[in-house]
């Protein structure tokens, strides 16, 4: 009796174990993968093509991936060429300061609201409107010194490369 | 001037009720014994611009300013103005600036672009054929000396030059940070000059004017010793601009129930063809959707 009672709170430990770990898993994946949508009905003078808007979707996802990963880590190792120009810059630009200082950022649970409010006739230019949610942590050699649940709002030009849609320009506004 | 101020021990990392009303209680506890004093920054500071940030309290703690061109660490001394330099303050965005001494508090402000000083400008095509519809595209998107775009509505002038012609212009205003146009294309062929302006600055390109298809393709031929000489008269198009060098012209020969074809290049305005025909013939020629007069030639 007592070794079958053994077996079975072994068993339930085991399965609570196993429901930890997916919960945490799946907290994890949540974590660190944005939510992106993006609206493109609004979007002129040229209309934006199926193909075009799941690109646009799938490397504004991966650029602030590999964004909230340069600056948490302040490397800019994680930069896969998704930023260009003026973002390229500020973003390297940034992740030098940061090793310099000794501070690191955190963005966390992002959730990015797309709009698209502008695409050029010749379809070389696309300008979005992301209200961004995320939590921000900035640390300090590892101490967090500030946490939050920003709502941000960025004006983001992207444009077309070889292979994929580059961020040019990400830039917060107080409002649209 | 309206201005940011602080928040004292923010409790986003809760995830569930009690855990937040928890945090909360012991953000309120640290909060009453905070030294750190309110933070007052103007909500809304120019690029480039210095601010300096007054502070209450005494001792000393350590303000942190992060934003898009900034990083920064440094020790301060309460009840003093924390000075800000301008090179922090560059690029356009959204700024976090912390002050620690027993506890954090913080203040977040926006830094808006400067003046517009450059112009980004996108034209389409290179190549334009003449006496098209909104063939001619232009995208204008103005930018401060520290490369913000500049989001706030402006005037933008485009004015389009071709040749000796008057110009046209044509004046629009942004709509979040973008300027641009449509425009037909001339009826000569030619350099046409497009130029952006806005205030001092304004970007120039050029688009090229070619002529269109071709308008009464003529051909003309003979027998020689060695078959038949075809070549077009001087190919135009419409509006008699010379259709460009290049430009293919497809010449037919059908002869009872042969038929040949010869693509021949356009060179200095003319089409040659040398095709090979014994019995009576009619050759036609076609350059894109364009044909030609029929020619008919007797047996040799």
């Amino acid at each position: 009796m007592t070794t079958r009672s053994g077996a079975l709170h072994g068993r339930l430990a085991e399965a609570i174990a196993l429901g930890v770990f997916a919960l945490v898993s799946l907290y994890s994946v949540g974590a660190d993968t944005p939510q992106v949508v993006l609206n493109a009905s609004k979007a002129g003078p040229r209309a934006i093509e199926s193909l075009t808007e799941r690109s646009i979707l799938r490397d504004y996802r991966f650029a602030w991936v590999n964004l909230a990963q340069a600056l948490e880590s302040s490397s800019t190792a994680p930069l896969n060429g998704l930023f260009a120009g003026t973002a390229n810059d500020w973003l390297t630009g940034l992740v030098n300061k940061q090793q310099h200082s000794g501070l690191s950022s955190r963005y966390l649970n992002q959730s990015h609201k797309l709009e698209a409010v502008f695409y050029a006739p010749e379809g070389d230019v696309v300008e979005l409107h992301d209200t961004a949610e995320y939590d921000l942590q900035i640390l300090d050699r590892g101490k967090t010194i500030h946490s939050e649940r920003a709502i941000v709002h960025y004006v983001v030009l992207m444009t077309p490369a070889a292979d994929r849609w580059v961020i040019r320009q990400l830039q917060a506004v107080p409002e649209f | 001037m309206s201005s940011s101020t602080n928040t004292v021990c923010k409790s986003h990392n809760a995830r569930s009720s009690w855990l937040a009303a928890l945090v909360g209680a012991l953000c309120l506890v640290a909060a009453s014994d905070a030294q750190v004093g309110e933070l007052r920054v103007p909500s809304r500071v120019v690029a480039g611009t210095s601010i300096s940030i007054p502070t209450t309290g005494s001792g000393t703690g350590t303000f942190y300013l992060v934003g898009p061109s900034a990083a920064t660490r440094r020790d301060v001394d309460l009840g003093q103005q924390i000075s800000v330099p301008s090179e922090d303050l560059r690029s356009a965005g959204r700024y976090v600036g912390i002050l620690c001494a027993d506890t954090c508090g913080s203040v977040e402000f926006f830094v808006m672009p400067a003046k517009p000083v450059s112009l980004t400008f996108l034209v389409h095509p290179s190549r334009a054929p003449v006496g098209q519809n909104d063939v001619i595209s232009g995208v204008a998107l103005p930018f401060d000396e520290f490369r913000n775009q500049v989001v706030a509505p402006v005037t933008v002038n485009f004015q389009l030059t071709a040749g000796s012609s008057s110009p046209m212009s044509h004046s629009v205003s942004s709509q979040n940070g973008i300027a641009w146009f449509r425009a037909n294309s001339g009826k000569s062929a030619g350099a046409l000059q497009v130029v952006a302006s806005l205030r001092d600055a304004s970007a120039r390109r050029i688009v090229q004017q070619v002529a269109s298809d071709p308008c009464n393709l003529r051909i003309k031929g003979q027998r020689t010793a060695k078959g038949i000489m075809v070549e077009t008269e001087p190919v135009r198009d419409c509006a008699g601009n010379p259709v460009p060098d290049g430009t293919v012209v497809t010449f037919t020969a059908k002869g009872g129930k042969e038929a040949s074809t010869v693509d021949a290049p356009i060179k200095q305005g003319i089409a040659r063809a040398h095709m090979t025909a014994a019995g009576p013939v009619s050759i036609s020629a076609a350059s894109g959707v364009v044909m030609g007069n029929e020619l008919h030639l007797g047996a040799q």
